[in-house]
């Protein structure tokens, strides 16, 4: 599935994104860097279809995505909290998002189990998420996700809740199903090192009003050092420009 | 044994054999017209137990109860269910509960008197009009706190509306009707037995105005203990099973 951002825009009171433009090719894992509160996780709404843009258009293999108007393609979306549902099991969880699929019951439990064993949550099934640990539970978001087999993949900033040494094991099993899946994925985060570990490309946006500063293959030719350490400097001249304005959340 | 020990909380118990020999004492000094003796009061369970009134007197007030308070509820739910489609009338309902929440007992008492005459409507108005706002009050309350960011989750997943409501509407509001059935279901008691003084032949509230008549003040606290005794059963057998039963997945 490949998705196109065509000059995207988004005013609340004040310009939050002033205009964007990206594409992602069907099988990419896109990271969108930028600064606290320039405006990634709204523009990933836009995307997802969640909230509506004021200027510009997002396509999905050149079809319209429309806020609030449904389309026949699949999304999935992991939100910065996991949104489980506590009083359903990690299963149910799972096989609940499927029901709109017109699966029946048998199928998707299996289905369910299938992505649940994925994201390294077997023997897990019939938890309640209250009594598993934080990343357990956003593994079992992410399992959700991939369980509708969507034609492109959202996440934002999955993995912000975590600590340092869940937040590092996540990345590498995030890669590793995308290698093994083959979804478009988009990831927003802030954290460079992350977006360096795992994305494919990377676009970093201005401080708000966003814009697209630079967009980077990171197919591995270039040093990861010295592409940490430029992002960094991008980054901080960003904070920098936008320091005396209010903050907005991101 | 153990169980039992444990249920009674021994500090308590201790409490209450002190209250009982003050009790006892106080009864020897102003003769059983204005405190009967703990023995006599304990005689004349017995006597309300072998004769089968108590049975018949608290099936009365329990069936009065069940019209009136169960139509609040089925009502409150109704109002829950407005409120929870349409803001505006979340707001209507919000003041309608204000106003009734702030009508006292008796009033309800003497316009019941006044429409029903001295017949089994009178209790039975008397508690639906009590019951109610306490009832929808919970479930507005309920209605408004389901969490906004799992119906979005819902719809990102393309779940219908019936399914929404099935799977995310209603587990977050049902702990607020079991609590407000749990007040709801206190009050209806004791309101149901004041409004029973008036106009009916049967029921706890009748017999207990009828033994003072009759100056058997030991039925009076017979009758007390009755009510009591229905409220405790009641509470442990209906609402903390209940509860217990939705609050698995704690």
């Amino acid at each position: 599935m490949k998705l196109e951002v065509h000059g995207v825009g988004k005013d609340y009171r004040i310009p939050v994104i002033d205009s964007v433009s990206f594409a992602v090719d069907a099988g990419e894992f896109l990271c969108l860097l930028g600064p606290n509160g320039c405006g990634k996780t709204t523009l990933l709404r836009i995307i997802g279809g969640l909230e509506p843009a004021t200027r510009g258009s997002v396509t999905l293999d050149g079809r319209a995505v429309v806020f609030e108007q449904r389309h026949d393609r699949r999304v999935g979306v992991v939100f910065q909290e996991d949104r489980l549902l506590p009083w359903l099991t990690l299963r149910d969880n799972v096989s609940l998002v499927l029901a709109p699929l017109g699966r029946p019951a048998a199928e998707r439990v299996a289905t369910a189990d299938r992505y649940l064993g994925l994201v390294g949550l077997a023997g897990f099934e019939d938890y309640y998420p209250g009594r598993v640990s934080g990343g357990m539970r956003q593994r079992a978001a992410i399992a959700r996700a991939l369980a509708i087999e969507p034609d492109l993949l959202l996440m934002d900033e999955p993995f912000g809740a975590l600590d340092a040494q869940n937040r590092r094991i996540m990345q590498h099993e995030v890669r590793r199903i995308w290698r093994e899946t083959g979804r478009t994925i988009v990831f927003v985060t802030h954290a460079i090192e992350e977006a360096v570990a795992i994305g494919t490309t990377l676009v970093m946006l201005t401080a708000r009003p966003a814009r697209v500063r630079e967009a980077i293959r990171n197919d591995g030719r270039a040093a990861r050092g010295a592409l940490i350490d430029d992002l960094n400097t991008m980054i901080m001249e960003e904070v920098e420009r936008q320091q005396g304005g209010a903050s907005l959340p991101g | 044994m153990r169980g039992w020990v444990t249920w009674l909380h021994l500090p308590t118990l201790g409490v209450a054999v002190v209250l009982v020999a003050v009790w006892w004492w106080l009864s020897l000094r102003y003769g059983a017209y204005v405190l009967p003796s703990p023995v006599n009061v304990l005689a004349g369970l017995g006597d309300v137990i072998r004769s089968g009134e108590i049975w018949r007197h608290s099936g009365a007030s329990l069936g009065r109860i069940a019209v009136g308070f169960g139509g609040a509820v089925v009502v409150a739910v109704a109002m829950g269910l407005v409120a929870f489609v349409s803001p505006v009338a979340r707001g209507v309902v919000h003041d309608a509960v204000a106003v009734l929440n702030s009508t006292s007992v008796f009033v309800w008492i003497v316009i019941s008197i006044i429409w029903f005459g001295l017949s089994n409507w009178a209790p039975i108005f008397t508690t639906f009009m009590i019951t109610l706002p306490v009832v929808a009050a919970n479930l507005v309350e309920g209605v408004a706190s389901v969490d906004r960011r799992l119906l979005e989750m819902g719809d990102v997943y393309r779940l219908s509306g019936r399914q929404q409501f099935t799977a995310i509407v209603v587990p977050s509001t049902l702990p607020y009707l079991v609590a407000g059935m749990k007040v709801g279901f206190g009050l209806a008691l004791k309101v149901s037995v004041v409004a029973e003084i008036f106009g009916v032949t049967s029921g706890i509230g009748y017999v207990m105005n009828y033994s003072r008549e009759i100056l058997a003040t030991q039925m009076v606290f017979v009758w007390a203990l009755v009510m009591i005794a229905v409220m405790t059963v009641t509470d442990k057998l209906v609402f903390d099973t209940l509860s217990r039963r939705l609050t698995r997945w704690r």
